[in-house]
């Protein structure tokens, strides 16, 4: 089999675990460095044994890229926009609270993702209700008001 | 005796209260649309849903996740038969007889044998947890704190090496799991670790935040990587849905099979449904009087499939609820249902008050299998409509459940930004061949490690002999070499079997892809 350089991302990102945690480790007291240490070198090691077999499958196989089939069939233009959606709906729900952000984020990415507006009607009616019934009245979670909307009440009141 | 007969007893009036019906009711058939959706797993679906049994008695919370387990285990069938999609990895064998049955016209019996097979299949398996669980759990009993080291060890290999294409990678993703694991106060010391300024932090890392991140979260972005596909359409049932006393007679033989097969499977740490039902599969070719009828339609096939992947699901709680083994990703996010109820599973969920509780679950983990059938003989005609329902708008949806989800379990903010953490880690885990499954286990399992480990060196002070001082610590190091060793024989009979059962039907590659690449009018 042979060495896919996408590999080297794997392995790039666990030395930079190990070195980070690493770092912090001898920042702690030494009484609670034992146990870092131990499973920091039991990453190192098996990191490092998988460099071996890299190295080993380069030698005798060669090398490939691995990054196609990783992400074949992989549209950016649909997946950034969603992701950067994902993100503001957290940012959003901070300042203004769930039910909010919860419209805007599901009208967003279902108008962006073309589904036909009868059906995100149907859809917003029914998260509505699963969230608001299940957390608010079920499981009796405040859900987040946001900071801005909790300022605009006090206003009001 | 008399006194597990005493609880077995009051475990099944615990479990009759109307409450536990309703939660039974409800999560077999939340998990059966779950199932028959592809694309979303049991571990998945059971991941979502964790939050909503914060809430609810230890019981009820337990029963709530069992149902959405077997309801999602049965639920791919639905989409097997019907779309020829299986709806989770271990429907992918069902596929095979089960759509040929709907292309002859007998989707109403093929949907009919799976209800009935799965029903048995989940109900004789309630068997050996009965049986089997206090066993072991006495036996764990005996355990002290260098046994606890060489267990948590021994989950960690297991887990990592069967569910990962790569047994290195896999140990990987076991160990960075347990160098997370080290964040929050240390167990012993209670000194503070890489808690970044957040007090939040103090405990640890939220299991469940990241048990949504890594199963919920993640899937979400591998949904939303893909062109969004239009699924087949699912084919009209014309027959009734039900089976006959001559069909009946001859399953019974398959299903008797495969419930041993997939118990077998279950208990096997490492082992899962999507091995199973394709053993279960082989066997009833093996063994079935009508040979030429397979891969053409034989009702053996779809029996032998689904009662093989329901037997399953008892068998994989033992080693869970006895050691705190789970041997598979549904049963390591059912171990943090048990966690976040405060309990920690091992031989004390057999003892006292505690012992109450776990056999309520196991009362409810029998009478789920009857709402299993009935729902699943009502419902099939409706899930199957749902089975259709977009990746676009199961994206939203989801990423909405996941965010309330981690929010609910403390008010707190944190735990959204830790769950989403998880999810970008989970999304780059899958893509890169890790293990999320390895990285959860190591979060519960690496603080009981730990504990295992400086408690045995504190108690020796300091000497590592402790670690090999008793036979079951030797019997548990031996476990661990197996645990390594396993996935390479796990490998060999999953390609055996799945070559056996005819060869294209890859279940990894069923679970993701969506086959829609054929005109599916010609059947209605």
């Amino acid at each position: 089999m042979k060495m896919k350089k996408s590999d080297l991302i794997v392995v790039i990102l666990m030395y930079v675990v190990c070195g980070f945690f690493g770092v912090l480790t001898t920042g702690l007291k030494p009484e609670a460095q034992t146990y870092p240490w131990f499973v920091i070198c039991i990453l190192f090691v098996l990191t490092t044994l998988y460099v071996i077999k890299m190295a080993v499958a380069a030698k005798k196989h060669g090398v490939e890229s691995g990054f196609n089939e990783i992400f074949e069939g992989f549209l950016p233009k649909q997946f950034w926009p969603i992701v950067v959606m994902t993100v503001l709906y957290v940012i959003v729900m901070y300042y203004m609270g769930f039910y909010v952000a919860t419209v805007l984020y599901l009208v967003g990415t279902l108008l962006y993702l073309k589904i036909p507006k009868w059906q995100i009607l149907i859809i917003l009616v029914v998260m509505f209700c699963l969230t608001y019934g299940a957390f608010t009245l079920f499981l009796k979670v405040k859900l987040p008001q946001g900071v801005w909307m909790k300022a605009l009440l006090k206003l009001l009141k | 005796m008399l006194e597990t007969l005493g609880l077995m007893g009051a475990g099944f009036l615990h479990a009759l209260t109307p409450i536990n019906i309703l939660a039974m009711a409800a999560s077999t058939a939340i998990g059966i649309i779950i199932g028959c959706l592809p694309g979303l797993s049991a571990a998945m679906g059971v991941a979502l849903l964790l939050p909503m049994t914060f809430t609810m008695s230890a019981d009820t919370g337990l029963i709530v996740l069992g149902g959405i387990y077997c309801g999602a285990i049965f639920g791919g069938s639905i989409s097997a038969i019907l779309i020829h999609t299986p709806g989770t990895p271990a429907s992918a064998a069902t596929a095979i007889e089960g759509y040929q049955m709907t292309l002859k016209g007998q989707a109403g019996r093929a949907l009919a044998t799976a209800c009935y097979a799965s029903f048995w299949g989940g109900l004789l398996s309630c068997i050996s947890l009965y049986f089997f669980a206090p066993l072991l759990a006495q036996l764990a009993m005996q355990f002290k704190s260098p046994e606890y080291f060489w267990l948590s060890l021994f989950g960690l290999t297991i887990i990592a090496g069967v569910s990962s294409k790569s047994l290195l990678k896999g140990l990987m993703s076991g160990a960075l799991g347990l160098v997370l694991s080290t964040i929050g106060a240390d167990p012993l010391a209670g000194v503070p670790r890489f808690m970044f300024g957040q007090n939040s932090l103090y405990e640890g890392i939220n299991t469940t935040c990241a048990l949504i991140g890594l199963f919920s979260m993640s899937q979400a972005l591998i949904l939303a990587e893909t062109a969004i596909k239009q699924r087949a359409k699912a084919a009209k049932v014309k027959d009734k849905l039900m089976i006959g006393r001559e069909d009946i007679k001859r399953i019974t033989p398959t299903i008797l099979r495969s419930w041993i097969i997939g118990n077998v499977i279950g208990i096997l740490p490492g082992a899962g449904a999507s091995i199973a039902c394709f053993m279960g599969y082989n066997s009833a070719q093996q063994f079935s009087k009508h040979k030429e009828e397979f891969g053409h339609g034989a009702i053996e096939g779809v029996a032998g499939s689904e009662a093989a992947n329901n037997a399953v699901t008892g068998g994989s709680l033992i080693p869970m609820l006895t050691l705190g083994i789970p041997g598979e990703s549904v049963t390591a996010v059912l171990m943090g249902g048990l966690i976040i109820q405060g309990l920690t599973p091992g031989p004390d969920l057999f003892v006292g008050e505690t012992a109450k509780m776990t056999y309520t679950f196991f009362a409810g983990f029998v009478l789920i299998q009857f709402f299993m059938l009935a729902i699943g003989l009502i419902g099939c005609k409706g899930f199957a409509k749902i089975s259709r329902l977009s990746d676009a708008i199961l994206i939203p949806c989801i990423v909405v459940l996941c965010v309330v989800g981690s929010y609910a379990i403390r008010k707190n903010m944190i735990d959204v930004i830790v769950m989403m953490i998880f999810g970008g880690l989970g999304y780059f885990m899958r893509k890169f061949d890790l293990n999320t499954a390895a990285v959860v286990l190591a979060l519960i399992l690496g603080p009981i490690g730990e504990r295992g480990l400086r408690r045995s060196l504190l108690l020796s002070g300091g000497d590592i002999s402790i670690l090999f001082s008793s036979v079951i610590c030797w019997v548990l190091i031996a476990l661990c070499v197996f645990g390594i060793l396993s996935p390479i024989l796990m490998n060999k009979m999953e390609a055996r079997s799945i070559a056996k059962a005819g060869g294209d039907m890859d279940a990894d590659e069923m679970f993701t892809e969506d086959h829609v690449d054929y005109d599916s009018d010609h059947i209605e």
